[in-house]
């Protein structure tokens, strides 16, 4: 396992209130990884947690990277064992160039405009078209999505966590995303995808439920996807967008089964 | 103008910069140029559609620059405005005159690599006709001994629909003393944009920095960008000043300076006044550190906080 989570307990920062309750589970190398569950859920709180962000510090539990704890480690040691970030809405700064911001993750001094021409196009942006322009307001927000996910990607490192990469894109723009993950993969690294949205989430091979500072299930995708859907009472929503027709992963039965239990029935 | 010799230390003190020194090395690169050596003028290039003219006073020059009516030439006018000596007093009166429907950069370079005691004053006058679109960028470097006192005062007319912009660069090496004071009086139609950056690095550095957009015409429009930063002690003071003096004129003030360890002090004061009922004029200021968000996401990357805050003050203090 290159992530462990246990049992994390994070409060917010007046220490009043409790965001993440004893969340636990683990994440294998090499795959996608989303965690899931609904707007106020903790999910971005858990990936900055993950990542050492000052004013999300867990009061209980362990991070545990490839057998190292970093439950106290800070952001930068984080960033230097291979973990990364890429923020839901990342910063616009005047003045960087996206050669430049591309850069600073990359490890060594040589080769570096290679290494970040080759980021761009993994994320399908020109690099002679983009390299000497600024991460600032002239970028779209898809393209300042890709940007950063190319700086991610430019660093090379072990666990990218990609943070509702989705938000503010258009529907048309999501599968070419969806086809860049499969790329980062490949590559071999691990991707911890923070999701609300199914048909992003879909690409993931396990999942972790977050239900109200909670974690409910670690499990292979559907198997999660299913019991978000259970919780939310959202049957035939299931039914009828996730687990129906070609490519179907269960049965009607087992859905069935699946949100009687749920409902204690 | 082949021959030439200018110091090779004022030439080297502009690399950092990001200019080619080959382009006002006498003899060498397109364009016009003047170049002072202290007091003593070195050497003049005119190309055609520009007058360039100086003549020597007691201690400096008066320099002479007229863009002739329809000019448009891609390649910047160089002033280069050296002293290669520790004490002295350097006074340069500029004048400058584009004429109607010209195009052109100028790009000045006050550079005193040795400075320690060195006085630079500059009184100039700017005149931009209409339908111009001028550019004027001084990049200045005062060594690193925080021992030049820099008073640059200037006062621009911009003409109906021109668009001039101003960029003032200050943030290589220690500045010293600097007081800066700009007035650009805009007309009818006019654009300006006014660009102004300094960095002061210890207890000896001050920067103090001026700069006034006077709305006078119809229609005019205006931002003025200051970005500073002030480290170990030192101090910068910036007034943005925008008045709406005319109907449908529009401007803005925007101050950023970021405060780098104990003792440093940045101050902003940015002055709107709006004298007509349909203009509109704007100001934002902020000051002291950068928001953690921005340190995290480069943290992220694996940067410490003093690199990631270096990264952003480079990137705040670029030269757009």
């Amino acid at each position: 396992m290159i992530l462990e989570v246990q049992n994390l307990t994070v409060p917010t920062m007046d220490q009043k209130c409790v965001i993440l309750n004893n969340i636990s589970f683990m994440v294998k190398e090499g795959t996608i990884h989303a965690v899931i569950g609904p707007n106020g859920s903790g999910k971005s709180t858990l990936a900055y947690t993950i990542m050492g962000l000052a004013n999300y510090k867990p009061s209980h539990g362990k991070i545990v990277f490839d057998g190292n704890d970093i439950t106290d480690m800070s952001i930068t040691e984080r960033a230097k064992l291979g973990i990364t970030l890429a923020w839901q809405e990342p910063a616009r700064i005047d003045g960087l160039s996206i050669l430049k911001y591309l850069s600073l993750g990359i490890k060594g001094k040589t080769k570096t405009k290679e290494k970040v021409i080759e980021s761009l196009k993994i994320v399908n942006l020109e690099p002679e078209k983009y390299m000497e322009r600024k991460i600032d307001e002239s970028l779209s927000g898809g393209e300042r999505k890709r940007v950063e996910l190319a700086a991610t990607i430019a660093m090379r490192p072990r666990l990218i966590m990609l943070d509702e990469p989705d938000s503010g894109l258009d529907f048309i723009v999501i599968e070419d995303f969806l086809n860049i993950f499969e790329k980062i993969k490949e590559l071999d690294m691990t991707i911890l995808l923070i999701t609300h949205r199914e048909d992003i989430g879909m690409i993931a091979d396990y999942g972790t439920l977050i239900w109200r500072g909670d974690s409910l299930l670690t499990d292979e995708f559907p198997k999660v996807m299913l019991k978000y859907c259970a919780k939310a009472g959202l049957k035939e929503f299931c039914k009828r967008k996730l687990f129906n027709g070609e490519g179907a992963c269960f049965d009607e039965d087992y859905i069935d089964r699946i949100f009687r239990e749920e409902q204690g029935l | 103008m082949s021959g030439v010799e200018y110091p090779k230390e004022i030439l080297e003190s502009l690399e950092d910069y990001n200019i080619d020194i080959r382009d006002f090395i006498p003899g060498h690169g397109k364009g016009a140029k003047l170049l002072l050596d202290f007091n003593k003028i070195s050497g003049v290039e005119q190309v055609d559609g520009v007058i360039l003219k100086g003549r020597e006073i007691e201690n400096g020059i008066v320099a002479d620059i007229v863009i002739k009516e329809g000019t448009k030439i891609e390649e910047p006018v160089h002033l280069c405005f050296g002293v290669n000596k520790e004490t002295g007093v350097q006074e340069i009166f500029p004048r400058i005159i584009a004429e109607d429907n010209t195009e052109v950069i100028i790009q000045a370079h006050c550079s005193f690599p040795k400075a320690n005691g060195l006085i630079h004053k500059m009184f100039g006058h700017f005149y931009i006709g209409k339908n111009c679109n001028f550019t004027y960028r001084e990049t200045h470097y005062h060594g690193e001994n925080s021992g030049a006192l820099v008073a640059p005062v200037a006062y621009m007319y911009v003409g109906e629909n021109s668009i001039f912009e101003n960029n003032f660069n200050l943030t290589r090496g220690t500045p010293g003393k600097v007081k800066i004071m700009i007035d650009i009086y805009a007309m009818k139609n006019s654009v300006i944009k006014s660009n102004i950056r300094a960095f002061g690095k210890c207890k000896k550095d001050s920067v103090r920095i001026r700069d006034s957009v006077f709305l006078e015409g119809e229609n005019a429009r205006s931002v003025i960008k200051m970005k500073a930063a002030a480290r170990d002690g030192g101090e910068v003071l910036m007034y943005g000043i925008t008045e709406g003096n005319a109907p449908n004129c529009n401007g803005h003030v925007e101050c950023n300076e970021i405060v780098l360890g104990k003792g440093s002090i940045c101050r902003a004061r940015p002055f709107i006044r709006a004298i007509d009922p349909t203009s509109s004029v704007s100001h934002e200021a902020s000051l002291g550190r950068f928001p953690q968000k921005w340190l995290d996401e480069l943290k992220a990357k694996g940067l410490t906080e003093e690199e990631a805050t270096q990264v952003l003050i480079e990137a705040m203090l670029q030269e757009e």
